[in-house]
């Protein structure tokens, strides 16, 4: 029924050693070796030895229940698709460590985006005492390290590729593996070929648009198990199968999501703060509407949205118009500009330091624009406030150096939208949304950087919108209507992109471009909502 | 796990190898490393490598250890997964791999014989779909050809020296090492195969299940043969059924007469 693999070695060594009377211990050394030897028993065949090793992490009960049921039911190959915030990570570790705690994974492997490599490696050595290595630029001992964190664009590399594709992992774990699925690309073709007995796919997003990505995803676990992807897709062209495949991909899927997890421990307190724009900045934006009327919509909608965040943003494209147009429009922006810069601080810069100044606690500011992250910092330390700028584009170790630093020193982060990926910022409670994304996602991303798992305080988020301009559309349109829906519903990202005619947020886009009034652009967002709304209603009946 | 039994092992390692504790109380203990087990704990390397070029003694580490889990003190926190913990494992289990042992009795019995023991401590590793281990604790009469289960707990209390005492002599194996050691992996295989193993049938299950299902993807012809191949290794290494045979440690042990007698009659 089974083999038995013996020991090679020792009798060999043990012979020559008697023969040379060297390295013979003493009584007292041989029984410690022994009762060391005791404490790597493993009784069970089931179970979770990692707990026991690992007291000082606190993991909830459906993080354990998946480890459990991605080691002991799915053996090891599996795919984690809990919803954002819900510790896809831990859940990973865990099993992880349970895999090195029963000798089955020695040789490991994890795959991340790069700007996640960092913060594996510090969460494995931190929460799970495994030492991870990750290359640089030139050194990379592929075949020595036991624990490899990297990127998959470093591995797939030239000089990297072959010898990575010759190690043969006894565990591979994909970190954000909806990348995955398109089959015809080269990352996924790389890790297709990659030799592994276990593998863990990470994603919150398992479908991200079409049923054949999670085919693709399930594909790199088990080949074959859900047919060719050619019957495949006829099979489940009309939805009346869905039933059967989601029965099928239960199998080697575990997704849990907020609301089944008990995980409210911590709310979110939202708070719409509508502000008003003095009467000089109300009229600086009124003439604005001069270019609307000029037939230059989206100059118009590009500069009425930056003069909401700050004067600044708004000055950077007027001169960059202004070098580029006729004498005569020349005239009426210079005009424009100088009136601009007579303006007061604006009215959300102000509103801004008077939250934070009546709450000595951490804040985080999310600004669309880099002009506005300046100003706001400067506005900041006029006031005597501590701030660091953050922003996506910095490179690794900036990145961490500015969140030390804000956990550190600085009372305020003030991050651009690039910066909403990948940092974990549960130490801080309050956010400041100073200009809303036109995609309610994208909030629910920014949210997410602090109310996320193992955030143990309330968080309080503040949406900053300016009455009689466009933010005002976008405030009551998306954050008060739509939001009501996203509780509904899990996916409603999944609902927003597929909006017949383009995305949510370009049709939002086009309706602020092109209605020629406020009237207008009421009734159209109103329609655009509703549309949302039936959608939702649609698939809650169906499921 | 009881956590006093990492105490224990932690403290017994420390004094065995000449280090001193020099705090203790029921909650924590402190202990001053000597400059070898710093060597071989403490993974600094370089700080060696640089004392010993400059012929200086070095200053080797104190570390305290706590039971319990608090903010409040610095230290190692002790409990079943302390990476520390596992560091003075795997040392403990090098130090202490092999030996050759003689029975140090008290009474002055002239000419006594002893007799020579092949002791040898492993573990099974059975891996399938799902693993666990077992220990065996075996030990292999020289002259007679007799095995003993739980041979080290057996002559746990008894004390043993590295050379020969006055008053006795070692009696020559009979049966030579190696082939000890080949009755031993069959007394293994006889042992395992008297079991049950339902673990095995179910990775068996398991195994053909997914095989059949991977050949039908292949023969379809979405697969290239290469790729084929390969996955059908990864079924193999992840569902195949087998025992991994691991020995932690072994010895070569001389007993007294009155030690053999009394694991004769445990025998029965």
């Amino acid at each position: 029924m089974f083999d038995i693999h013996p020991d090679s070695t020792f009798i060999h060594t043990f012979s020559d050693r008697l023969e040379k009377s060297e390295n013979l211990c003493t009584w007292e050394q041989f029984k410690l070796a022994y009762r060391a030897s005791q404490f790597q028993s493993i009784s069970d065949f089931d179970g979770l030895l990692a707990l026991e090793h690992l007291p000082h992490v606190t993991f909830m009960p459906h993080q354990v229940e998946a480890a459990k049921t991605a080691i002991h039911e799915m053996n090891g190959r599996a795919i984690l698709a809990d919803e954002v915030g819900l510790g896809k990570t831990l859940e990973a570790g865990l099993i992880l460590k349970e895999y090195m705690i029963r000798g089955m994974a020695k040789k490991i492997l994890i795959l991340t985006p790069a700007s996640l490599v960092n913060q594996w490696v510090q969460e494995l050595d931190q929460k799970f005492h495994i030492q991870a290595a990750s290359p640089r630029k030139k050194h990379a001992a592929w075949k020595d390290w036991d624990i490899t964190v990297t990127s998959i664009d470093m591995a797939k590399r030239e000089n990297h590729r072959e010898t990575i594709l010759s190690i043969p992992y006894d565990l591979i774990i994909i970190d954000e593996a909806h990348k995955l699925k398109n089959h015809q690309t080269r990352n996924y073709q790389f890790v297709q070929s990659l030799k592994k007995t276990y593998c863990l796919l990470l994603t919150a997003t398992p479908i991200q648009n079409k049923l054949s990505d999670l085919f693709n995803l399930v594909s790199i676990l088990k080949p074959g198990y859900l047919g060719h992807l050619t019957d495949f897709k006829k099979k489940y062209r009309g939805s009346q199968n869905t039933e059967h495949i989601h029965s099928l991909v239960g199998r080697v899927m575990i997704r849990n999501r907020r609301q089944d997890t008990g995980l409210n421990h911590s709310s979110r307190v939202v708070a719409h703060e509508r502000l008003n724009f003095t009467d000089e900045e109300q009229q600086w934006y009124e003439k604005l509407q001069t270019f609307k009327e000029n037939s230059h919509a989206f100059t118009w909608l590009t500069l009425a949205k930056e003069f909401c965040s700050s004067r600044e943003a708004c000055f950077m494209s007027l001169k960059e118009i202004a070098k580029k147009t006729t004498e005569e429009n020349k005239a009426i922006i210079t005009e424009m500009i100088k009136q601009l810069e007579q303006l007061p601080h604006h009215a959300k810069a102000m509103r801004m330091v008077e939250l934070i100044k009546e709450k000595p606690e951490k804040f985080i500011v999310f600004t669309e624009y880099r002009a506005t992250q300046f100003y706001l910092q400067w506005f900041l330390q006029q006031h005597g406030i501590s701030s660091v700028p953050f922003s996506g584009k910095f490179n690794k170790s900036k990145r961490d150096w500015m969140k030390q630093l804000f956990k550190n020193q600085a009372q305020v982060m003030i991050a651009t939208e690039a910066g909403a990926e990948g940092i974990n910022l549960q130490f801080c409670h309050n956010m400041i949304n100073y200009d809303l994304p036109w995609n309610p996602m994208r909030l629910e991303q920014r949210i997410g950087r602090i109310h996320r798992f193992g955030q143990e305080r309330d968080v309080h988020i503040y949406n900053f919108a300016i009455n009689n301009t466009i933010e005002e559309h976008i405030m009551s349109m998306l954050y008060e209507k739509i939001d009501v829906f996203r509780h509904a519903v899990g996916d409603l990202d999944h609902i927003l992109e597929k909006i017949p005619g383009g995305s949510f947020e370009n049709q939002v886009q086009s309706i602020l471009e092109e209605a020629e009034s406020a009237g207008e652009v009421n009734i159209k967002m109103k329609n655009l909502v509703s549309y949302v709304e039936h959608t939702v209603n649609e698939r809650k009946e169906s499921s | 796990m009881n956590p006093t039994l990492y105490r224990d092992f932690a403290q017994d390692f420390f004094t065995l190898h000449q280090c001193k504790i020099i705090e203790e109380s029921s909650h924590h203990f402190k202990v001053k490393l000597t400059s070898d087990i710093d060597e071989e704990i403490m993974n600094r390397p370089f700080y060696w490598h640089y004392m010993k070029k400059m012929n200086r003694s070095g200053d080797p580490a104190t570390l305290s250890f706590h039971l319990s889990q608090s903010e409040n003190h610095e230290g190692i926190y002790l409990h079943a997964g302390t990476p520390k913990l596992h560091t003075l494992y795997r040392t403990a289990m090098k130090k202490g791999k092999m030996t050759r042992l003689y029975e140090a009795t008290d009474v002055p019995n002239h000419h006594e014989a002893l007799t020579p023991w092949f002791a040898i401590n492993v573990l099974l590793h059975y891996r399938g779909k799902q693993t666990r281990n077992e220990h065996l604790a075996l030990g292999l009469n020289l002259i007679n050809g007799s095995i003993i289960p739980s041979f080290t707990e057996s002559i746990w209390s008894e004390s043993f020296k590295a050379t020969v005492t006055d008053y006795t002599f070692p009696m020559t194996p009979i049966i030579n090492l190696r082939s000890a050691y080949k009755r031993i992996e069959g007394y293994i295989e006889s042992y395992v195969s008297r079991k049950t193993h339902e673990w095995a049938q179910q990775s068996i299950e398991q195994l053909k299940e997914e095989v059949t299902l991977l050949k039908s993807f292949y023969e379809s012809g979405d697969m290239e043969e290469e790729q084929y191949q390969k996955e059908y290794d990864q079924l193999k290494e992840r569902y195949e059924p087998r025992i991994i045979m691991e020995v932690i440690n072994g010895g070569l042990f001389y007993l007294s007469g009155q030690t053999n007698a009394k694991l004769f009659k445990q025998l029965g």
